[in-house]
């Protein structure tokens, strides 16, 4: 960690999807209560996305907030782009990342390695439950993101065991159980003249959003002599609405919107049973049932695998239900509604838990030790890979020496050295060449040395490929025992072939000079297209040797592959000599690499759809590439 | 200036199995549902360890106990899972016994690659200095290393290794297998070596060897710390040595 002076508190950046005044709700007021009970210890900053727009840094209770433009939401998870860019920016300015989850975004930065010198700690407030596709594909960013945390913080120890994820985990999982300030809701005056008068007001509260399960609430409603009034906003109100209209309810169910929280404070204080229907496990703790035990109110709560049926306790603080029964649940409040003595009973009993075991003090104390630990702990930093240390100029220059010497040891070898597999090559071409002179009516000696170059070419790539699949294997001493960078040995695979295709391409150019009219124009305009040509078998073959480095069941995969490749693409027969419109032929992304130096060789212009085919594989190429450098550091454990 | 900074440094080493190779395996147990995580074994468990230059370490312990592995990671083969870890200088690491030698190519060439992928320009003047230093017959330059004995390619390598100074060096059970002649001269050079404000980190089983070239002997077990042994003086007194190992 870098050391600073006393004087200057820790900063921890909170990294969130959303926060106020976008949205109100159990999570947020989590984070709210962090960056108040530790403001004297850790100095705080929020980054969140926002819908609304408006001004981007923005100061809520004496916390900054940075919020980034998001375009709406996409399966419950907001689309900003520039979100991980931003949180990449940040993460240098912080002394410690404290991550809500589930909040796959950030888990995206994680996962790319960014921020590592940083310590996180991670807040689990629940898991993905609605969106099981989107789940199985982001549990494997979830899990490198647990994996590199410090600490991770859930509410009750229940959760731990009930989450399979967290249960691998369970060593660095700690449970904080939130915390509520129970004098905030010390309203005697409104107890005594308003409770039990009526006695039939039910109260619920939270987004509305489906797992919360107001929909039960509404239908357990019917045929009942309870009031219902939901505070909080969301997506669902449409829906409530009308089903609240259908059932017929309207007079007795009511939904009040948002409400400042002075006035949920109030409404907590004159309810006679506070309801909280949610159906799924993405409630794992339910605060507003904390809030209303600490307004001694009794709840009625559901028997999720979570800690909500451990924060109000069936029989003691709680009537515990099914969650999504709405026979059950209407049951459950009628009978609370009909025993007053009960209900000023368990909302006793609540106010006492409420006070006793879920303490801000504790919770703020529970949270300090652990970003504390968090941030003392040394920063798992990793040095940056060999290749790095030696510097790419360096890098390549081995390799050149190393081709060097291959190039060198064959002429040791024989006299005539790599010219043997031009002369080899020369044959090809006159055997081919003949036979498919018979294929079609222009002269065959036209298409010579047309036809040597792509088989040069061809034996290029294919042999680039094929050499990096056992590159690294064959270099195992030089990569553990010398500590060269793995790379080296790829690009020494480029490097030799194509010292040998220098050599092969005497067979072409021979032919060219002898039976061709001279025209340099054509072959000018052909250099651009054989520089990219070049650049995407690099690209392969850093790509396609790490991968049957690590994967030794891919090398004849690839083998195959090449040999198919080469039949089906138009390399000793050319694209006029088969039906135009074969799509194999089109799709082929061999068809317009060769097309774009080959065309403007013979033509003097190239096709613009293979020049933007071409140019998006080798963007696609390239990414790949980075990704496999970056990879490339755990090569020696492959070989 | 040289130094080497290790703290906390945790190495979780992979162990994969026949089928952790096979790319059809991993994708269909993952569809399966049933990808087994690969196994992981901790070859480095927590090691702290400060060298400034001038320090000569020897690393000991039984088999398997890290060391290998151990210079590795200082040599930067592998990425370490977890702690911090500081290497200023330049590194010339010796660790296998034929480390990145070209067999099929003749003692001359080899010696060049070798020199070249230090970054270093070979001339003949520099080849045959070196070659002096093995005190090898002249024509056996041209011979194919593959017609040397272990001890003869030791003294090669040995001799191109430390040509040039320096700034740290590792070595893996190195000078045990040349004979005793040119195993004093080899120390001898390493005293230099280390004289020009170099680290040299050596993992032997030799434990004389190790008290002669060492100022700190460390003893590794499974990955961890066991001792460190510090030796005062660089060359102690040879006949206490046979007594306590008599």
């Amino acid at each position: 960690m870098i050391p600073h002076d006393s004087a200057r508190r820790p900063s921890v950046l909170h990294i969130f999807k959303v926060y106020y005044p976008d949205l109100f709700g159990g999570t947020l007021s989590v984070i709210r209560d962090i960056c108040a009970g530790l403001k004297d210890i850790f100095s705080a900053g929020v980054l969140v996305c926002s819908r609304t727009g408006g001004k981007s840094r923005i100061v809520v209770n004496d916390v900054a907030v940075e919020r980034v433009r998001s375009f709406g939401d996409v399966l419950s998870l907001p689309a900003a782009p520039t979100y991980p860019l931003r949180l990449w920016r940040r993460i240098a300015e912080h002394d410690l990342l404290a991550l809500h989850a589930p909040f796959p975004l950030a888990d995206l930065v994680f996962a790319f390695g960014l921020g590592r010198n940083r310590p996180l700690v991670v807040h689990w407030h629940a898991d993905i439950v609605s969106h099981a596709a989107l789940r199985s594909f982001v549990e494997p960013l979830m899990r490198r993101t647990l994996r590199r945390a410090e600490a991770i913080i859930v509410s009750d120890a229940v959760l731990i065991e009930k989450t399979p994820l967290l249960r691998e985990f369970a060593d660095k999982c700690h449970a904080v159980p939130f915390g509520i300030d129970v004098s905030k809701y010390n309203l005697p005056a409104l107890r005594l003249d308003r409770v039990n008068a009526r006695g039939r007001l039910v109260l619920a509260c939270g987004r509305l959003v489906p797992y919360k399960g107001f929909d039960v609430l509404v239908r357990a409603a019917v045929d009942r002599s309870f009031e219902v009034w939901i505070v909080g906003e969301g997506r669902e109100r449409l829906r409530l609405e009308e089903l609240i209209k259908s059932l017929g309810v309207q007079d007795r169910v009511r939904l009040l919107g948002s409400v400042p929280e002075s006035e949920r404070v109030k409404l907590m204080c004159i309810a006679d049973v506070f309801a909280m229907p949610s159906v799924t496990n993405a409630e794992t703790f339910g605060l507003v049932q904390l809030e209303a035990m600490a307004a001694g109110r009794p709840v009625v709560n559901t028997s999720l695998d979570t800690a909500v049926p451990q924060v109000a306790r069936d029989g003691i603080e709680a009537v515990t239900v099914p969650p999504g029964d709405p026979e059950k649940l209407g049951d459950a409040i009628d009978s609370l509604i009909a025993d007053p003595e009960r209900r000023r009973r368990m909302g006793e009993a609540a106010r006492h838990r409420a006070m006793t075991k879920y303490s801000t003090a504790a919770f703020s104390k529970g949270i300090e030790t652990i970003y504390r630990e968090a941030a003392a702990a040394p920063a798992p930093t990793v040095r940056a890979s060999r290749a790095a240390a030696i510097g790419w100029p360096h890098t390549i220059q081995i390799a050149a020496a190393l081709a060097w010497s291959d190039m060198r040891h064959r002429y040791v070898r024989s006299l005539l050295g790599p010219f043997w597999m031009s002369i080899q090559m020369a044959i090809m071409v006159a055997v081919l060449g003949s036979v498919i002179g018979h294929f079609s009516n222009a002269s065959a000696v036209a298409r010579l040395p047309m036809l040597a170059l792509s088989l040069t070419a061809w034996t290029f790539l294919n042999s680039v490929v094929l050499d990096a699949t056992t590159a690294l294997q064959n270099s195992a001493s030089l990569i553990k025992d010398r500590a060269l960078p793995p790379v080296i040995f790829l690009l020494q695979c480029v490097f030799r072939q194509g010292l040998f295709a220098l050599h092969n391409a005497c067979v072409p150019l021979i032919l060219w000079l002898f039976l061709v009219p001279k025209d340099f124009s054509g072959a000018v305009a052909a250099l651009p297209g054989l520089a990219v040509f070049i650049a995407c078998t690099v690209g392969l073959s850093l790509v396609l040797g790490a991968m049957a480095t690590r994967f030794r069941d891919l090398k004849p995969i690839i083998e195959s592959g090449l040999t198919l490749a080469f039949l089906s693409s138009p390399i000793i027969w050319s694209p006029e000599m088969i039906n135009q419109g074969s799509a194999v032929m089109r799709l082929n992304p061999l068809t317009h690499l060769f097309a774009i130096w080959r065309e403007p060789l013979s033509t003097g212009h190239v096709a613009m759809p293979s020049v933007a085919y071409v140019l998006a594989g080798l963007i696609a190429l390239a990414v790949a590439s980075v990704v496999t450098v970056a990879r490339l550091r755990k090569a020696a454990f492959w070989i | 200036m040289a130094n080497i900074t290790l703290r906390d440094i945790c190495l979780d080493y992979p162990l994969y199995g026949a089928y952790d190779f096979s790319l059809k395996r991993r994708l269909l147990g993952r569809l399966a549902g049933a990808a087994a995580p690969i196994q992981t074994i901790r070859a480095i468990d927590n090691i702290s360890i400060e060298a400034a230059a001038g320090a000569r370490i020897g690393l000991a312990g039984p088999n398997g106990s890290g060391k290998s592995t151990l210079l590795r990671l200082i040599a930067g083969v592998y990425p370490a899972t977890s702690g911090h870890l500081a290497v200023t200088g330049n590194v010339v690491p010796l660790l296998g016994l034929n480390a990145g030698a070209n067999m099929d190519f003749v003692a001359a060439d080899n010696i060049s690659l070798l020199l070249r992928i230090s970054g270093r320009k070979p001339t003949p003047a520099l080849i045959d200095d070196i070659w002096a230093f093995t005190e090898l017959e002249e024509r056996m330059q041209r011979l194919p290393l593959r017609m040397f004995s272990s001890g003869m390619l030791m003294r090669v390598l040995f001799a191109t290794a430390t040509a040039f100074p320096a700034d740290i060096l590792l070595l893996d059970e190195w000078l045990s297998v040349v004979d005793e002649n040119f195993s004093a001269k080899a120390e001898q050079r390493l005293l230099k070596l280390v004289s020009q404000a170099a680290i040299v980190i050596i993992a032997s089983h030799d434990h004389e060897l190790l008290r002669r070239t060492c100022t700190s002997i460390v003893n590794l077990d499974h990955g961890r710390i066991v001792n460190t042994v510090s030796l005062e003086a660089p060359s102690p007194h040879p006949f206490e040595l046979r007594e306590k190992r008599a």
